[in-house]
């Protein structure tokens, strides 16, 4: 059913079309004045709200309350998976503690500076004699093994080969480094022993 | 001996007989010049530092200006913000002007009670001692003296009729390289397996000494005998116990080598060695 608006242009085809009819039809129009009509609804109207019973409502709130207090609490039972290191962000609450955290120290006094620097200068002089002295030994043994090659290539061509095979049993090499003191004999560590139980994916 | 068919048939074509006697000159010389020399493999293993070295005045001193230059550059840690915050409280309670608050909290465990049970329990720990008894007692068959460098294996053999202490040696069999000779010269020289790593299965150095006159003139011997080194690094640290091969044995460090080796054998020596200061 379409719903003519006489206020549209739609109005016009009324009048003009049947000039001799007008009047008969100006007598149809007039007491529809007071009709309105609304535009084009593809749809349904609107269904009439029922009003619920508030204790029902409350009812049903409450329920589901419930239902995600419970699985709030059945997520924080659960360990919580840890995050990668990558993944690592500094607290916020950190950065509003700098002014607290700060130190109010005096300014280093001319001379302790003037030593310090002299202090720098005198370590980088001894850490280039060490690298010096370090690089002298290693030109010293890569010379001692060249040497010790070329005798056994003037013996035996065969021998040689064999001598420059690569050794993979090396590689992956694992060396670990002094420490400050030597190892007790027989510790028993009152925390226990770490069991690596790590996962590996080979 | 008789002349290649070849050389013969230069002479036709070459006016010059420069040609034949240079050739024959030349087959000679390289039957004279390869001599015979023994091959022979030893073993250069070392027990590697386990702690490290006391540090120079020089190091000490640039260590503690660094952790003072630290220090001035860093933040206040929690523990010591809780500290500020006692030490606070007590003046306050002192003063007389504390809150209920802070009744509470001054019954507590304080900041500064941990730090002394901590300083305490580091004070306490028993720490193996740098100096061992083996170090006291100057047990040179031992492997837990002078920690903090390096020791080489030395043993006393038999050298024709006179015995020296070198690295242990011994000649290359058929059908082996000079680093299983190496393998089984250290093996023979101990009773039971000595945990090594051999590194690599190239030589680290070479010597070489002639034979007395009386040897080497006789038919069918060698000249002398070229000995090949290769590096090992003694992995475990039970001691050894001597073979039928050496006479005695020895871990010695970089200082005590001069009395032991001979002089030109420990210059050869101390080419592959790692120089200690």
């Amino acid at each position: 059913m379409i719903l003519v608006n006489i206020f549209s242009s739609r109005r016009t085809f009324i009048f003009t079309s049947f000039k001799e009819n007008m009047i008969g039809i100006r007598r149809f129009i007039q007491p529809l004045l007071g009709f309105h009509t609304s535009a084009v609804q593809c749809a349904e109207p609107m269904k009439k709200k029922k009003k619920m019973d508030p204790s029902i409502i409350r009812h049903r709130e409450q329920r589901k309350m419930k239902r995600i207090e419970r699985s709030i609490r059945k997520l924080e039972r659960v360990e919580r998976p840890l995050k990668p290191l990558d993944e690592t962000q500094i607290p916020l609450s950190l950065k509003y503690e700098i002014p607290i955290r700060q130190r109010q120290l005096q300014p280093i006094s001319q001379d302790i500076e003037l030593s310090q620097r002299e202090l720098l200068v005198a370590w980088s002089h001894h850490k280039q004699k060490e690298a010096e002295r370090d690089l002298a030994c290693i030109r010293k043994l890569l010379d001692a093994q060249g040497k010790a090659l070329k005798e056994l290539k003037l013996e035996s061509e065969e021998l040689y080969i064999e001598a420059t095979q690569l050794d993979l049993s090396l590689l992956p090499y694992k060396a670990v480094g002094p420490t400050r003191t030597p190892q007790i004999k027989g510790y028993d560590p009152p925390d226990g022993d770490y069991i690596d139980v790590s996962r590996k994916w080979e | 001996m008789a002349l290649p068919r070849t050389c013969i048939n230069l002479s036709r074509l070459t006016s010059t007989s420069d040609k034949i006697c240079m050739r024959l000159s030349s087959f000679a010389s390289t039957q004279t010049a390869k001599e015979k020399w023994d091959l022979l493999s030893a073993v250069c293993l070392e027990r590697k530092p386990v702690i490290a070295r006391n540090l120079l005045p020089i190091e000490k001193e640039v260590l503690s200006m660094a952790q003072k230059m630290e220090y001035r550059l860093s933040l206040k840690s929690d523990h010591e913000i809780q500290l500020e915050k006692d030490r606070q409280r007590q003046e306050r309670i002192k003063q007389g002007d504390a809150d209920d608050s802070d009744m509470d909290q001054a019954s507590l465990n304080s900041a500064q009670d941990f730090e002394d049970a901590s300083v305490e329990e580091l004070s306490k720990f028993p720490f193996a001692d740098r100096i061992t008894e083996a170090d006291k007692e100057k047990d040179q068959k031992s492997l837990d003296r002078m920690l903090d460098r390096h020791l080489l294996l030395v043993v006393r053999q038999k050298l024709g009729t006179s015995s020296v202490w070198i690295l242990p040696q011994g000649q290359r069999q058929e059908g082996e390289t000079m680093r299983q000779a190496a393998e089984r010269v250290l093996a023979e020289s101990f009773d039971g397996k000595v945990q090594s790593r051999f590194l690599g299965n190239a030589p680290c150095g070479f010597y070489k000494y002639k034979y007395p006159k009386h040897i080497r003139e006789q038919d069918g011997n060698s000249i002398g005998a070229k000995v090949f080194f290769f590096k090992a690094h003694v992995t475990s640290d039970s001691p050894l116990k001597k073979g039928s091969c050496i006479e005695d044995f020895a871990w010695l460090g970089r200082d005590e080598l001069d009395s032991y080796l001979p002089e030109k054998y420990r210059k050869s020596v101390t080419e592959f060695l790692i120089d200690e200061d």
